[in-house]
């Protein structure tokens, strides 16, 4: 305005209002993009690529591809997701991870798609479900894995997946596979004691000897060798108390599983 | 044309038959205040409706349109709810400004409202000096505005009472001006007499040419001025001063300003169709009697509405288009633009006038 | 009694007492708010009247400009509330001297007037409106014109002063 004069500083102004009022005037008649949601929730087009929720896709014969590496938990920066494996032992006699329960927080969920990205396998992705409403909040955990689904095979090997997926088939979908975790979870509970209980022998032990040297460094204070044993004894005893405490931990944990 | 002093004439007598004349003063003046009140609530009511299905039309959405057949009842709820509001009293504020302020302005838009011609002799207030009454009392809204950013004791409120202050005051002069253009026209200030000249030969917007559709345009950007309206909503501008001089008022207490400032918007649009196109006038073209006879039938208030409703389009266009003006632009636009002009407006008429350049 | 009469007592009791909470009040801008109400009662007389024209212009003038520039004002300079603060006897004494004069100056003019003695007996005690209110042609006429009632001069006085008014407002205001 400053460089134009005051007549055509007006009748610019007029002009560009009026070109304002236009296009506003055309809004006034162009359809209406509101979704009125609860009626048109049969047709209602949310796009592909929308974040509504985590799935684990299945195929026809209730395979899903996840090998329960845990790579996904370990990029989820909320700790959304819970991947629960166990180890078994194939046909041929190798050891093998197999995915229990995949365990789906979405209420922590922020929709960052880390872990989808993170997935060597494919095996999840985010689907444009939207309707994530529940009336309490326990119900946000999600196990993605379907009942009695399993790993889907290596082409490969079409021969070993069959009576697999035959056996794994002729148990009972849902009570099996706990009352066998169950099982697993007793087993791991009890060695975790075992080794607490000796981790903590161990430490009491260092313990002792750390406290002799230490009495006799205090004895004879010139004596360096002393002192040094003292430190040595001080740091082993120290170790071992830290390795008990977390054995203790680990066997409480263990525990807690069971029940 | 249907006359409605006819019936106000027999009630005044049939009343005056049973009770002495001071009661039947009371009884008219307590009918027709009721009257005021009841029709002020519903074209609040009305306009409030319209008003955000013209927004949401604009934005590109649908607008309110869960509760009753297109959202109809969604007013009368929030009505209802805004009654049933606590009104909350503030410490430290001037407790008797702080309650009389919401009187006064919505005592200044009531009275602004009676003014409006409704029909052939269905008017409230019609004096000889019509119009400069309206403007003399529509200027006390004023006093209401300041005292209520005052008697908050909050910032907020004091800076949106003193610019709606600042820009009340200033388009209050471009109004007057126009309303003096209009006036050079007419030739009276009796909205009664404006309205019958229009009946009998013409919209004074027509009869004016481009003179009276210059003013028509001042007339409607400073009366949305007046409304503190946006773009000029500045006094009242939500995203720096929350809520402007009604910041600290809640309940009822804020329906008032609720109430009269979509009901200054009604008074903005009944005043621009009262003195551009004719008030409760049929459109007729002197000479064509046929024509006019047929337009004769419709009656006076519901042509009223018609071009009340028309100009409101037009203001409610104006009003979701614009973005907010900076206070200096508010200023600059009245007092560098629209005085000089208005004034231009004013000369133009009279010569035109003088000169017999109108129909 | 007639509504007409009604309607004189309850504006002359509004006007008499908004008037001395004007005064009374400590607080400036309520007693701004008072004078408006104390403006307004004269304007709803005028219209009792049937001056029209009068009561719009009190209204218009008064009431909508000159109060509203007040509050403003007092808004301008003191912004928070400044109540009066007590005053100490000197003062006090002189109000009351200046305020006792005062009384007596209006007393004796409204009791040389000679009113005329009240008709108690009469259906009214005011004289009616007059119906045949002055057209704004008139008023206008009389105005602009130079003939003997006409109030051309003063008129154009009074511009002058307002065209000052607006002068010393710019130089004021006027960067340097």
């Amino acid at each position: 305005m400053a460089n134009t004069s005051y007549f055509a500083g007006l009748i610019g102004g007029i002009k560009s209002l009026c070109t304002g009022l236009g296009v506003t005037f055309r809004e006034l008649w162009t359809p209406k993009i509101t979704e009125r949601y609860p009626e048109n929730r049969k047709e209602n087009h949310i796009p592909e690529r929308f974040r509504g929720t985590l799935v684990m896709p299945h195929n026809e014969n209730n395979e899903h591809k996840c090998i329960g590496c845990g790579i996904c938990q370990m990029q989820c920066p909320n700790g959304t997701i819970k991947v629960e494996t166990k180890m078994v032992e194939t046909a041929d006699g190798k050891k093998k991870k197999q995915l229990v329960r995949y365990v789906y927080d979405h209420g922590c969920c922020m929709y960052c798609m880390l872990c989808t990205r993170a997935c060597p396998q494919g095996a999840i992705e985010f689907s444009p479900e939207y309707e994530g409403a529940v009336f309490a909040r326990e119900s946000l955990f999600k196990v993605l894995n379907q009942p009695g689904s399993k790993c889907v095979e290596k082409p490969a090997r079409p021969a070993a997946a069959k009576p697999a997926a035959a056996t794994e088939g002729a148990k009972p979908a849902v009570a099996q596979p706990q009352t066998a975790d169950a099982d697993a979870a007793k087993a791991k509970a009890e060695k975790m004691a075992a080794a607490a209980k000796k981790a903590a022998e161990n430490a009491a032990a260092a313990r002792a000897a750390a406290n002799e040297a230490k009495a006799a460094a205090e004895a004879n204070a010139a004596d360096t060798a002393l002192q040094e044993a003292w430190k040595e004894a001080e740091a082993k005893a120290l170790k071992l108390e830290t390795a008990a405490k977390n054995f203790a931990q680990k066997a409480a944990e263990a525990a807690a599983d069971v029940k | 044309m249907f006359d409605f002093s006819v019936f106000t004439s027999w009630l005044d007598a049939a009343l005056l038959s049973v009770m002495p004349g001071w009661l039947t003063i009371l009884v008219e003046c307590v009918l027709v205040a009721l009257g005021i009140i009841t029709l002020y609530a519903i074209f609040a009511m009305v306009m409030i409706y319209v008003e955000r299905k013209f927004c949401a039309f604009v934005q590109c959405r649908l607008g309110p349109d869960r509760v009753g057949p297109w959202g109809t009842i969604q007013v009368v709820c929030d009505v209802l709810k805004m009654l049933t509001k606590e009104i909350v009293s503030l410490r430290k504020t001037d407790r008797f400004l702080h309650a009389l302020a919401p009187f006064l302005v919505v005592t200044a838009s009531m009275t602004t409202f009676a003014c409006l011609p409704w029909n052939k002799g269905a008017q409230i207030l019609d004096f000889n000096v019509g119009v400069f009454f309206f403007l003399a009392i529509g200027s006390i809204g004023v006093v209401g505005i300041l005292l209520a950013g005052w008697s908050a004791n909050n910032k907020y409120s004091l800076i949106g009472a003193m610019r709606a202050g600042a820009q009340i005051i200033s388009y209050e002069l471009s109004i007057g001006m126009v309303m003096l253009t209009m006036i050079c026209l007419t030739g009276t200030m009796s909205f009664s007499e404006i309205c019958q000249n229009q009946a009998e030969g013409g919209w004074y917007i027509f009869r004016g040419h481009f003179v009276a559709l210059a003013a028509f345009i001042v007339y409607l950007i400073a009366g949305n001025a007046e409304c503190n309206r946006g773009p000029f909503d500045l006094p009242e501008s939500e995203s720096e001063l929350t809520a402007g001089y009604h910041t600290e008022y809640s309940g009822m207490d804020f329906g008032f300003y609720y109430l009269a400032e979509y009901l200054n918007l009604f008074i903005c649009a009944g005043m621009a169709s009262t003195i551009f196109l004719g008030g409760w006038a049929p459109f007729v073209i002197p000479g064509l009697d046929g024509f006019n006879e047929v337009m004769a039938i419709i009656p006076g208030f519901v042509w009223f509405l018609v071009k009340v409703f028309f100009v409101l389009f037009l203001l409610l266009w104006e009003r979701w288009t614009f973005p907010r003006l900076r206070i200096d632009q508010i200023l600059t636009l009245e007092w560098k633009y629209l005085i000089p002009i208005s004034m231009l407006l004013l000369v133009l008429m009279a010569l035109c006038v003088s000169l017999g350049l109108t129909f | 009694m007639n509504a007409q009469d009604i309607m004189f007592v309850i504006l002359a009791v509004f006007i008499v007492c908004s008037a001395f909470a004007t005064v009374i009040s400590r607080s400036i801008v309520r007693a701004a708010t008072y004078l408006l109400f104390v403006l307004l009662g004269t304007a709803g007389l005028y219209f009792l009247m049937g001056y029209t024209f009068l009561g719009s212009v009190q209204t218009m003038v008064y009431a909508g400009g000159v109060i509203v520039l007040y509050v403003f004002s007092i808004l301008l300079t003191s912004g928070q509330q400044e109540e009066l603060r007590t005053t100490n006897l000197k003062k006090t004494v002189a109000g009351l001297v200046i305020a006792l004069v005062g009384f007596g100056v209006f007393a004796s003019v409204l009791f040389m007037y000679g009113f005329a003695p009240i008709d108690f007996a009469a259906s009214s005690f005011l004289a009616s409106p007059d119906e045949s209110v002055i057209s704004m042609d008139t008023i206008g006429t009389h105005m602009l014109s130079t003939d003997k009632d006409g109030y051309l001069l003063p008129f154009e006085a009074v511009s002058v002063l307002l065209l000052a008014c607006i002068v010393a407002g710019i130089v004021i205001a006027r960067k340097r």
